[in-house]
C-alpha cells in the first residue's frame, strides 16, 4: 500500500463519512446506536500499516495510541491527513475530526469552528478540554503540521 | 455477611446525593468526602482563617493549634512516638520525592542500592531514578510471580538475593494502586531492617484498608494522600521516625523551615517545621483530622469484610460475562478490580462505561512498567470503597455486560 493510495482511500472514506455518517449523527439516537455507528465509520477508515506506524507519527496525550501522517500538496495548498489508533470508538471519533479537516487549506482551516461541528452532531462533550480521549492532542497536531508546512 | 451499615455510610457523603446518577468507582484515584470533612474545611475559611505559626493575634494562635491539633491526630492515627514525627506534605508523592531527596543528598554513597518492587506507582520509581545517575545509586526492582488467575505476586525468593547485597533503602507499596494486591509488608520489612536497610512504605492506596501501627510496622518511613482517605486534595502525610528526618535535606526550602538565614548560610529549624516549608495547606489538614475522627468511629475490620463482599460480588458477576480478561485476583486484594475486554482497547471500554455513568479510570496507572511486564496496553480499573453499595455493583456488571455487547459488533 503506498502513502499516494492510503491518502486517496482516506479521502474516499472521509467524503463517505460526512455524507452517510454525519446526517445520522444529527438524528436523536440512543447511546448505544451511537456508539456503534462510531465504531462503524471507524473502521471505514484506513488502517496505518504497522510498518508505517512511527514513532515521530505517535500523537501523544491520548489514554490510546493515535497516529497521524501529514501530506501538504503544494499545487494546490491543501493539507491531507492519515490517521489511525488502537481504540475502535476513538478511532471513529478522530474519522470525525479529520472529515471536516482533511483537504482544507490553512486559511480555511482557521475558519473552521471544531466545537460547533461537533455541537452539531450531538458530540460536544467529547472535544472538552479535559478529555484524554486524545481529540484534542490531535487537533494540536494538526495544527502545528500545517502551520509548520 | 458483614455487620457494616453500607448504606447509612453513605449517607455521610453530600456528593451521592448532589450526583445521584453516577456509580462512582474510581476510588483509587480519589475518595469523596464526608459532610464532616467538607464543614471543618468551611468552617476554617469561614470564621478561623489565619495563617499558622506567624500572627501574634489571637487569630493566627487559634489556626495555629487547630493545626498542631490535626498533627497529633494523625499521629495517634498511626500510632507515631511524637507528632514531630508527622510532616505535612501536598501529597504522596511529595512525601516519597522528600524522602528520596533528603536520604540521596545526606545518607547514601555512590554504588549503594535501593530496592523497589514491579507493583510501585511512578511515585516511587522516579523521585529516586532522578537522583540515581547522579549519585552513582544502584536501583533493585523486585520482579513479579505468578498469573492473573491467582494472582500476581512479588518474587520473594528474588527479594531475599536482592536483600543479600545489603540495600540502603527498601521502598515498598502497601497495596498496587494497579492491580490492588497486598503485598506481605510485615515480613519483608523485618527483613530489610536485618539487613540494615532505611525502610520506606508508600501508603498512598494502603491506608484505607489497613491502618498500620508504627510501633509494630519496620517503616521508618510511611506516606500517604488525605484524599485517598476521605479527605480534601492537596494533602499528604510524611511520617519518619525521628533519627531518620532529622537526616533528610529538606526539598523545599522558604519560610518556617529555618531558625537562622543569612546570605552565607541557613540553620534549620527543628522538627516538623524544618520539613515544611511555605505555607501549609492549613484547612485541608484540618479536613484530614476530621476524615479520620469519622473513618475511626467506623470498625476497621467491618470495612474490610463489605469491601471483600463487594469486590467476591463483582468478580461473580464477571464469571457470566464473555471475553473479560481479568489482571486482577480476587484473593488478597485491598478492592481493586483490574479487567479488559477481550481484544478490545480500555479506551473503548472506559468510554461506554462513562456513558452509563460509571466512572472508573483506564489506561496504565501511573504504573507503566507493570504494564510492560503483564504485556497489555493497560486496563480499566474499578476501585471500591465502602459507600458503593451491592445494587450499584449489579449495574456496573449490567453496564459492563452492555459495552461487551456493543463491543462485539
Amino acid at each position: 500500500m503506498t502513502m499516494e493510495q492510503l491518502l486517496t482511500d482516506t479521502a474516499t472514506a472521509l467524503t463517505a463519512i460526512r455524507q452517510q455518517d454525519l446526517p445520522v449523527l444529527q438524528q436523536p439516537l440512543d447511546w448505544q446506536s451511537k456508539y456503534r455507528l462510531l465504531m462503524q465509520l471507524g473502521k471505514k477508515l484506513p488502517s496505518i500499516p504497522e510498518k508505517m506506524r512511527q514513532n515521530e507519527w505517535l500523537v501523544k496525550g491520548c489514554e490510546s495510541r493515535a497516529w497521524l501522517l501529514h501530506y501538504h500538496d503544494s499545487a494546490n495548498n491543501k493539507h491531507y491527513f492519515l490517521l489511525d489508533s488502537e481504540a475502535r470508538i476513538v478511532k471513529g471519533l478522530l474519522a470525525i475530526m479529520l472529515s471536516f479537516i482533511n483537504g482544507l487549506s490553512q486559511q480555511e482551516l482557521k475558519q473552521l469552528d471544531l466545537q460547533r461541528a461537533f455541537d452539531a452532531l450531538n458530540l460536544k462533550p467529547y472535544l472538552s478540554q479535559s478529555r484524554s480521549n486524545g481529540l484534542n492532542a490531535m487537533i494540536m497536531r494538526i495544527k502545528a503540521n500545517i502551520t509548520g508546512s | 455477611m458483614s455487620d457494616f451499615n453500607a448504606a447509612a455510610f453513605r449517607q455521610h457523603f453530600p456528593f451521592f446525593t448532589e450526583q445521584p446518577e453516577w456509580i462512582y468507582l474510581d476510588n483509587a484515584a480519589t475518595t469523596h468526602k464526608p459532610a464532616a470533612v467538607l464543614d471543618a474545611v468551611g468552617l476554617f475559611y469561614r470564621q478561623q482563617n489565619s495563617n499558622v505559626h506567624r500572627g501574634t493575634h489571637l487569630l493566627s494562635e487559634t489556626a495555629t493549634n487547630l493545626y498542631e491539633d490535626a498533627r497529633t491526630c494523625v499521629q495517634k492515627y498511626l500510632n507515631a512516638a511524637e507528632s514531630a514525627e508527622i510532616i505535612f506534605t501536598s501529597g504522596t508523592t511529595a512525601a516519597l520525592n522528600q524522602i528520596a531527596y533528603g536520604l540521596m543528598h545526606s545518607v547514601l554513597k555512590a554504588g549503594d542500592r535501593v530496592v523497589i518492587s514491579a507493583l510501585e506507582h511512578h511515585a516511587n520509581i522516579v523521585s529516586w531514578q532522578l537522583h540515581c545517575q547522579r549519585f552513582g545509586v544502584i536501583l533493585d526492582v523486585i520482579p513479579l510471580q505468578g498469573d492473573a488467575a491467582s494472582g500476581y505476586q512479588l518474587d520473594l525468593n528474588a527479594y531475599n538475593k536482592l536483600l543479600s547485597l545489603n540495600p540502603k533503602v527498601v521502598s515498598l507499596t502497601q497495596v498496587s494502586n494497579a492491580l490492588g494486591c497486598i503485598l506481605p509488608l510485615e515480613n519483608m520489612l523485618l527483613a530489610a531492617k536485618a539487613c540494615g536497610a532505611i525502610t520506606v512504605v508508600d501508603g498512598a492506596q494502603g491506608i484505607a484498608w489497613q491502618v498500620p501501627d508504627m510501633q509494630t510496622l519496620a517503616a521508618d518511613f510511611y506516606c500517604f494522600s488525605a484524599h485517598k482517605l476521605y479527605g480534601p486534595t492537596g494533602l499528604g502525610v510524611l511520617y519518619g521516625k525521628r533519627e531518620w528526618l532529622e537526616k533528610l535535606t529538606p526539598l523545599l526550602g522558604g519560610g518556617e523551615m529555618i531558625e537562622h538565614v543569612s546570605f552565607a548560610r541557613s540553620r534549620f529549624n527543628q522538627l516538623p517545621a524544618r520539613l515544611e516549608a511555605g505555607t501549609p495547606s492549613i484547612a485541608a489538614a484540618l479536613g484530614l483530622a476530621a476524615a479520620i475522627r469519622f473513618i475511626s468511629t467506623f470498625d476497621a475490620e467491618q470495612i474490610k469484610s463489605y469491601k471483600r463482599l463487594l469486590l467476591k460480588t463483582f468478580h461473580d458477576g464477571i464469571q457470566h460475562i464473555p471475553g473479560i480478561n481479568l489482571l486482577s485476583a480476587q484473593q488478597n486484594n485491598a478492592g481493586i478490580v483490574t479487567l479488559n475486554v477481550q481484544g478490545e482497547h480500555p479506551a473503548d471500554l472506559a468510554l461506554l462505561l462513562n456513558e452509563q455513568r460509571i466512572a472508573v479510570r483506564a489506561g496504565q496507572h501511573c504504573a507503566m512498567p507493570l504494564f510492560e511486564l503483564l504485556a497489555v496496553p493497560g486496563a480499566v480499573r474499578f476501585a471500591f470503597a465502602p459507600y458503593n453499595q451491592l445494587t450499584e455493583v449489579e449495574q456496573c456488571l449490567n453496564a459492563l455486560t452492555q459495552a461487551v455487547e456493543i463491543l462485539a459488533l
